[in-house]
Order: structure tokens, then sequence, then C-alpha cells
């Protein structure tokens, strides 16, 4: 072997001290024997929540003369307190809806 | 590299075997496929303890099948896999308070001048583990497990300028206290 005095040398001893993979010996049929059922992955909660919770919203909504003139007002092109907190709301959600979209095609 | 992206596409497909079919076989086929490496990884990261590094395997690959749908393929699934042994290391360092500290930082001399039946490489088996903890994994995984930079980073969870900094440091060290070995020879050669 040469002498040590160069990172590729350095490199070289390094990885001929490294012994490298080690053989299986019966080691994945050991793991295999302890592997547990795979549990499947359940989204009816998710689903089911994001319908409650769109649902509760609504019918707190429904009846509110906040969301009535505010609708009102924005149809009839007037940017009233109401219509601009009903403007306000959905802007704020589509950006949440366009954060989340952004997120999840980042982790992919 | 071809290579490295062809098997890259073997573990990828083995991976969505697994979690479509709920495919056994498939996972068994991923882990002999890595065991080896996986198992080499804790061997040295224990100095050679292998019963211990083969338990720490297993908790690693049982972790491996309950996580499997996390992996999203941002890494090779080898070098996810190193990040689980890594991170099981040293959750297992803190549990029995082995330590992790830094066995050779600051000093930096020289090993004794070799003795001519003394061998290169227990030399440097003695030097590694003289550096700290953080400088001998760091060229583990660079040097010996093949990873890049910053591959390690990703494994060792550390900013990629570190990993950097280790891998320079612990060469610099492993010359310095090596170059009794350059100075004989260069004797021997006068």
């Amino acid at each position: 072997m040469s002498d040590p005095h160069d990172d590729d040398t350095i490199d070289a001893l390094l990885r001929q001290q490294f012994d490298g993979p080690v053989p299986d010996d019966g080691f994945s049929a050991r793991v295999m024997q302890r592997l547990p059922p795979r549990r499947r992955h359940v989204t009816w909660p998710l689903w089911a929540g994001i319908l409650v919770g769109a649902g509760a919203c609504w019918s707190s909504l429904l009846f509110s003369p906040l969301l009535r003139a505010g609708w009102q007002d924005w149809l009839a092109g007037e940017l009233s307190m109401p219509a601009f907190v009903l403007l306000l709301a959905m802007a704020g959600m589509s950006a949440l809806a366009g954060w989340w979209c952004v997120a999840e095609a980042g982790d992919r | 590299m071809a290579d490295s992206a062809a098997e890259a596409r073997i573990d990828q497909a083995l991976v969505a075997r697994t979690l479509l079919g709920n495919d056994q076989r498939a996972f068994e086929q991923l882990l002999r496929r890595h065991q080896g490496m996986v198992r080499a990884q804790l061997r040295r990261l224990l100095r050679g303890d292998g019963a211990m590094a083969d338990d720490l395997a297993q908790e690693v690959f049982l972790l491996a099948w309950r996580k499997l749908d996390q992996f999203r393929g941002e890494a090779r699934f080898s070098t996810w896999l190193y990040r689980i042994a890594y991170a099981c290391f040293l959750q297992a360092c803190r549990k029995r308070s082995w330590p992790v500290g830094d066995a050779g930082d600051g000093e930096v001399g020289q090993l004794p001048a070799p003795s001519p039946a003394m061998d290169l490489q227990l030399d440097l088996e003695r030097a590694m583990q003289r550096l700290s903890t953080a400088e001998q994994a760091v060229l583990l995984h660079c040097v010996q497990l093949g990873l890049s930079h910053d591959e390690a980073a990703y494994v060792l969870a550390m900013p990629l300028g570190t990993v950097k900094t280790h891998a320079a440091r612990g060469k610099a060290k492993l010359k310095t206290w090596l170059a009794a070995w350059r100075t004989t020879s260069e004797e021997q050669i006068s």
C-alpha cells in the first residue's frame, strides 16, 4: 500500500478497511418471520371530518345576515363591509388550498 | 451511474409492489438486497459488535416495513434505510447511555512510529477510533459506503457544509496521525 499522505490514498485505505456487505446467514428469514401484518391506511375518518366540518360551517353561515348581505352586495357590485369580509374569506381559503397543492406537489 | 439508476428503479418498483399489493415477497426482496450494507453500516458504527448490530438492523427493517408509505423516492431506498439505521443507532446510544462524544477532538499528534511488524490497517483502525464520532460517521458514509456529501447529509441529518467540514477535518487528522508511515518509508528509501 502506498503512503497515507493524500486524500486519494486515505480514501483507498478506508475502503480497503471496510469489510463490505455482511452475508445474509438467515437474517432476512428471521426478519420476515417477525414482520407484523400491514395496517391498511384508513382514510374515511379524514373525509368524514371534512364533510362534518363543511356541513357545520354551511349550516351556521346559512342563516347569518352577514353572509346574505355580503352575497347580495357582491352581486349588486357594491364593495360593502360584508362583501369585503366574504371576499377576504374566499381569498384566504383559495390561498390555503393553493399552498396545500404546492406542498403536496413538492413532496412527490 | 447507470447501474445505480437501474438499481434505484428496481427498488422503487419493489416498494410500489409492497405498498399496492401488500406483497411481503417484494419486501423480502428489498430486505435481501439491502440487509448486507445496512448491517455493515451498523457494525462499523457499533465498532464491530455484530450481535448488537444485527438486533438494530432487525429493528431498522421492521420500522421500514411499518413506515414504507413514508418513502417518497426523494432519496435512494438504500439511503433512506441508512438514515433509519443511523437514527436507530443514535436512539440506542441514548437508551444505553453510550458515549456519542468527541473521542479525538483537538489532539492532532502522531501515532507511535510503526514497527515493521505493525500493520498499516491496524493503525488506521486505531486512528479512526481517535476521530470524533461525527467525523467517523461522515467518513464511514462518504468513503466506505460510497454516499455523496448530499446523501450523507440526509442520512446523518447534518447540514451539507458540516458534512464537508467533518470529511476534510477527519482526513486531515488521519493524514497527520499516519504520517509516521510516510516518514518511515522515506527513511528506508534514503
